[in-house]
């Protein structure tokens, strides 16, 4: 028992929705990774699709995802990991919904380190680095004591991902029953819309800089005079100027357009997930250090309501 | 019902460049504007809507300098009852720190709740994890990313948790627990400057956090401070409106998008 007690090993817990394993959980294998120590992951019983020859050994558990991802299941789920594998030293979840409730969660249960939307790790000092101020300047943490809990944002890792020569081995855990302060009912689907902008060649994008519902109109028009698609960052939907169906990034669409024009949006990294793979980028933005330009393969520093209103006149001109 | 909702005072960065002093040590805010935590005027919203409708009370704490009254002031404008100031001269960089001394505060001063709300994130830090180390702390049941309260019943919750792409999970959940609230889950009531200088007239409550830190031992601190990894970047188009204007279109042209 004593060499299970001291076992080295990052303990990575899956992220799992209607049964498929999710891809950025190949972030929190990556990272894994990089630590150096044998990867286990940690997975509900209902999750198909997973390549078990990317880790080094996969954990079962006997509960579904709906009770797999609840911050309460969660934390009985790694109590049992605790005692019969020992201690990790590091728990990775991705930074999502999910991932982060869990996570936090499991911080306080078990009074526990927490570096929360991890993006990068510097080896020689240990460090990793998180966002502050939505990637305009990045903070580097060290961990005072192990185990560290860690979320890990999507997109950060996934090409330090290896592969075994043979599959892992699957070890189960054993069943978790549902719990009684919180229970999973079931999933709701948000409402679509009339216009998919999944299916637009040239989104023309606008963001909360353009100052209020009241510039709408305009945007419309310039859409409709250079023959673009209107979408938008967050922000634009939770402010009612735009409907939901129009909204870019993790929590709305993920969109691949010929050309995606953003106007007045900073460049979040959950508004840039939803829109990095667009062939061309290009970014209007007051702001010269918006983290947008690091994204956008063309930029302009300008006020975009001013920008707006000589575009429309030139399209409409020529 | 009781709500405690927590309030934050953050800087607005938006359209700031933000410049990092000596070797990584700090970040310059001193000249920035600051303003209440955009989710936590969401989650404000929501609690005064709830009381609206079933009675009781919210009170908003905010954890900060003595600045942080303004976010008090403005929770009250919008309909808490009492407005109270965890005073920290410090920044607790550890969000674990931080809910420790919340949760040391809340048991000390018996502060009465059937729920507690949070934001989904601070715009500052980001780390979306406050309330959910609170949660556990108390041990209280916890969801995160509520875009949705379906029903309200005398011991629980059925909520709409926001996943990812334009998926929510329904939960039950129940009473007293601690909820992060999603923006764009209501329209936050407007708040004119007639309103929150009536507010200033509600008393707030000042409690200093030294009485309630115990180890006030970090488990993590920064180390060091730097700017973003620079990638490529883009091409800048310059000249005045009008040459920008033609860039632009040329380049429309050249990707096949306009004629
Ligand atoms: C769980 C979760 C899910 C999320 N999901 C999404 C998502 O799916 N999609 C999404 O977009 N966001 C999402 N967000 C929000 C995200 O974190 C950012 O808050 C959001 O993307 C910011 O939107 P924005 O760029 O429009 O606004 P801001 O960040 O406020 O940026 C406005 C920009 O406009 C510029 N500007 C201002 N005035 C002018 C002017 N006159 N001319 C030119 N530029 C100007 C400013 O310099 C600034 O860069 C999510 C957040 C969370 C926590
Ligand atoms: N200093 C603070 N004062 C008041 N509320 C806070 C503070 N820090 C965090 N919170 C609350 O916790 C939420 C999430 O913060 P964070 O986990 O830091 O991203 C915020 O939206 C606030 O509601």
């Amino acid at each position: 028992m004593s060499d299970v007690l001291s076992a080295s090993y990052v303990l990575v817990v899956a992220e799992v929705r209607r049964g498929l394993f999710e891809e950025r959980n190949l972030d929190t294998i990556g990272l894994g990774r990089l630590l150096g120590s044998p990867v286990y992951l940690l997975l509900p019983d209902n999750a198909s699709g997973v390549d078990a020859s990317i880790v080094d050994k996969v954990i079962r558990v006997g509960a579904d995802e709906g009770n797999f991802q609840n911050p309460l299941t969660m934390v009985s789920i790694l109590t049992k990991v605790f005692e019969t594998r020992g201690q990790p030293d590091f728990i990775l979840f991705t930074h999502s919904s999910s991932g982060a409730e869990c996570a936090a969660y499991a911080a306080g249960h078990f009074s526990l380190p927490v570096i929360t939307d991890v993006s990068g790790f510097d080896r020689p000092t240990g460090t990793f680095s998180k966002s502050y101020y939505s990637d305009k300047v990045f903070a580097q943490f060290k961990s005072a004591s192990s185990p560290s809990i860690l979320t890990v944002r999507s997109g950060s890792f996934r090409d330090q991902v290896t592969r075994n020569q043979a599959t892992a081995d699957t070890e189960s855990l054993g069943a978790f029953t549902a719990q009684e302060g919180r229970t999973f009912l079931d999933y709701v689907e948000e409402a679509g819309g009339a216009v998919d902008i999944t299916k637009a060649d040239f989104l023309l994008s606008v963001g909360r800089g353009i100052g209020s519902k009241d510039e709408i109109p305009r945007y419309e028009e310039l859409a409709q005079t250079m023959k673009a698609v209107l979408s938008c960052s967050r922000p634009v939907v939770d402010k009612l100027w735009l409907p939901k169906e129009r909204q870019v990034g993790t929590s709305g669409k993920t969109v691949k357009p010929k050309v995606y024009l953003a106007m007045a949006i900073s460049g979040a990294f959950q508004h840039i997930a939803g829109m990095k793979d667009a062939d061309c980028i290009i970014a209007i933005n007051k702001d010269p250090e918006a983290p947008i330009f690091q994204y956008a393969h063309f930029g302009i520093v300008a006020d975009v309501n001013k920008l707006r209103d000589k575009l429309i006149e030139t399209a409409k001109a020529s | 019902m009781e709500i405690v909702v927590f309030t934050k005072r953050v800087p607005v960065t938006q359209e700031e460049e933000l410049r990092i002093l000596g070797d990584g040590q700090s970040v310059d805010l001193s000249k920035l504007p600051h303003r209440m935590n955009d989710w936590d005027n969401y989650a404000v919203e929501e609690a005064v809507k709830l009381i609206e409708k079933g009675g009781g009370g919210v009170t908003s704490v905010a954890i900060g300098d003595s600045e942080s009254d303004e976010v008090l002031r403005r929770a009250i404008a919008m309909g808490a009852r009492d407005g109270f100031l965890l005073e920290a001269n410090e920044v607790l960089q550890d969000p674990f720190a931080r809910a420790t001394l919340t949760y040391n505060f809340l048991k000390k001063e018996n502060m009465p709740f059937d729920a507690i709300f949070t934001g989904v994130q601070a715009e500052d830090e980001q780390f979306a994890c406050f309330g959910g180390i609170l949660a556990a702390l108390l041990k209280i049941p916890y969801a995160a990313q509520v875009i949705g309260i379906d029903a309200v019943e005398k011991d629980h919750f059925v909520v709409r948790r926001e996943l990812e792409g334009g998926l929510q999970e329904r939960v039950k959940v129940s009473l007293p627990c601690l909820l992060s609230i999603q923006s764009g889950i209501n329209e936050p009531r407007y708040v004119s400057i007639m309103g929150v200088r009536k507010a200033s007239k509600v008393e707030r409550k000042v409690f200093k956090a030294s009485n309630y830190t115990d180890s006030g031992k970090s488990l993590v601190e920064i180390t060091k401070w730097v700017y973003p990894p620079k990638k490529e970047g883009a091409a800048m188009l310059a000249g005045d409106v009008g040459e920008i204007c033609s860039k632009l279109f040329a380049i429309l042209k050249e990707k096949g998008v306009y004629q």
